[in-house]
């Protein structure tokens, strides 16, 4: 597992430089409260250095589903691994990473914190709203609104704990509030535990911000529009496969497969809960392709990001 | 047109075989505009009440709008033999034999007429109707069961909208892309969004 040094330099770098400016980040950002900002530095990460388990649920739709995981912190490095209770046999690990080391979703969620010239991090795209929250798996939580500015992502409701400010509950609601996905602890401990084997074991990867993977494939292609605020999750070649994308609560990711043939034009969607795929198939510039977008997003903002897909 | 229920939607509990060879049959029917085979095995394979007959109509349909003759399905057995039975009893005679199946035959052949003439009728109405549109209109074409309304955009020139049969395919398409990429989706989602590792949950099959 390789660490993320260069990535820390740089963010380090980077949140110096805009040290001095601090002091007019609300002032510049009418939506970003400096209470807010405090929570959402502190659940960002916290959620990093803390050591913390338990138990989890799952809702979408009328499924749910039941998880046990663990985040321990030992000598810098954190392990975190989730293992299902319920349905499939299987289990998720992701050790050795840096506790110091910031995707650019958590870039955006503390940037917020620190950025002061002209740059409000998540305030550009959701409105923030703190309030007393619901008391979670025996704790005493606030409660975080994120009420999406535009009609490009949903919302969200964090319930975060009052003392450690993990994030306790997680619900995400469309446009017409109905509710899409829900996370929540059903138990939590201050403190990592193992986690149950499971018949499949998978071991997450860590896509580096800035380092390109070796793999490339066949056609050269680029997202010429994306909904305000998201930025790549990683250096990707042009040639890549897949494209991620973050605006610091939400994510989603293109894929293009070149095709052997041309297909009928079209477009299929399916959606789970909170996630959509949406699948279109296309000439562009002649050569047959299948467009994929997945992710956490409305269907609208999928089809459009489709759209945008160009061969260069 | 009824709504077909997925066969193939992920609950995470399914596994993974065989995921790669649908997918494939979804990409090779809409290459080789057999996207209407397609449905016919995913709705074979529900095997729900009313299958055969969704089946028969998606049939009728198609073969109507070619100009074919549809193929003798469930309910014109059903006609036809009723057509027969109230048919005068043929004494047993010599030649009764021939008879009988000369007159079966002059009675499909006629009901067969029914639905193709009609079948042309609603073919053309829709060639015409089509001109200028970009919204498909519903079709609806005559069975022997009487007339059923059916959701359909059988045009000659190319129509933003899709046709039901491809958009079953392509619907096919987005869910085996879902179950594909969900996990090096979430690989970045767990990374670059506040829930940590639980998007991996979100993945309806986790593999190695």
């Amino acid at each position: 597992m390789h660490g993320c040094r260069s990535l820390n330099a740089r963010f380090l770098a980077f949140a110096l430089s805009l040290g001095a400016a601090t002091a007019a980040a609300t002032d510049n950002c009418p939506n970003l409260e400096p209470e807010v900002v405090r929570l959402l530095q502190a659940m960002s990460s916290n959620a990093q250095q803390v050591s913390y388990s338990g138990v989890v649920t799952l809702q979408r739709g009328g499924d749910m589903q039941v998880i046990e995981m663990s985040h321990g912190v030992q000598n810098g490095e954190e392990t975190e691994v989730i293992s299902r209770l319920t349905g499939q046999d299987a289990r998720v690990e992701r050790s050795g990473h840096s506790a110091g080391c910031m995707h650019p979703g958590h870039q955006l969620l503390q940037a917020s914190a620190a950025l002061g010239s002209g740059v409000c991090g998540l305030s550009t795209s959701y409105r923030f709203r703190v309030a007393p929250g619901d008391r979670i798996a025996g704790r005493a939580a606030l409660r975080l609104r994120a009420e999406p500015l535009d009609m490009y992502r949903f919302g969200y409701v964090f319930e975060i704990d009052r003392d450690t400010a993990l994030m306790l509950k997680s619900t995400t609601l469309a446009a017409d509030q109905r509710v899409l996905e829900q996370f929540q602890f059903a138990s939590i401990e201050m403190q990592a535990s193992p986690v149950a084997e499971a018949a499949t074991a998978h071991q997450a990867q860590h896509p580096h911000p800035h380092e390109p993977p070796a793999q490339e494939h066949g056609l050269p292609w680029e997202v010429v529009w994306l909904p305000e605020g998201f930025v790549p999750t990683d250096a990707v070649p042009q040639r890549s496969l897949r494209k991620s994308y973050t605006d610091g609560l939400a994510s989603f990711s293109v894929f293009l497969e070149p095709l052997a043939r041309a297909i009928k034009p079209g477009e299929g969607l399916e959606r789970q809960g909170s996630t959509v795929a949406y699948t279109r198939g296309l000439q562009l510039q002649g050569r047959p392709v299948l467009v994929t977008v997945l992710g956490e997003i409305p269907t609208n903002t999928a089809r459009m990001v489709a759209d945008a897909v160009r061969l260069r | 047109m009824p709504e077909l229920k997925s066969v193939g939607r992920s609950n995470g509990t399914q596994d993974g075989v065989g995921s790669r060879s649908v997918d494939a049959e979804a990409l090779s029917a809409l290459m080789d505009d057999e996207a209407q085979e397609l449905e016919l095995r995913r709705v074979l394979r529900q095997n729900a009440p009313g299958t055969r007959e969704h089946w028969y109509r998606l049939q009728v349909t198609r073969t109507v709008l070619q100009g074919e003759t549809p193929l003798a399905g469930v309910d014109f057995a059903a006609r036809v033999r009723a057509a027969i039975d109230a048919e005068p009893t043929q004494s047993a005679g010599s030649g009764g034999g021939w008879k009988h199946a000369l007159s079966s035959f002059a009675v499909a052949a006629s009901v067969t007429a029914v639905v193709v003439l009609g079948g042309q009728q609603l073919a053309q109405t829709t060639a015409q109707s089509d001109a200028g549109r970009v919204a498909p209109l519903p079709v609806g074409v005559v069975n022997t069961a009487g007339a059923v309304p059916v959701q359909a955009s059988f045009g000659t020139r190319s129509l933003p909208t899709l046709q039901p049969a491809d958009r079953t395919a392509y619907r096919e398409l987005a869910r085996q892309r879902l179950r594909r990429y969900s996990q090096e989706h979430a690989e970045h989602a767990s990374l670059n969004t506040p829930q940590g590792m639980l998007p991996f949950a979100r993945v309806p099959v986790i593999e190695r």
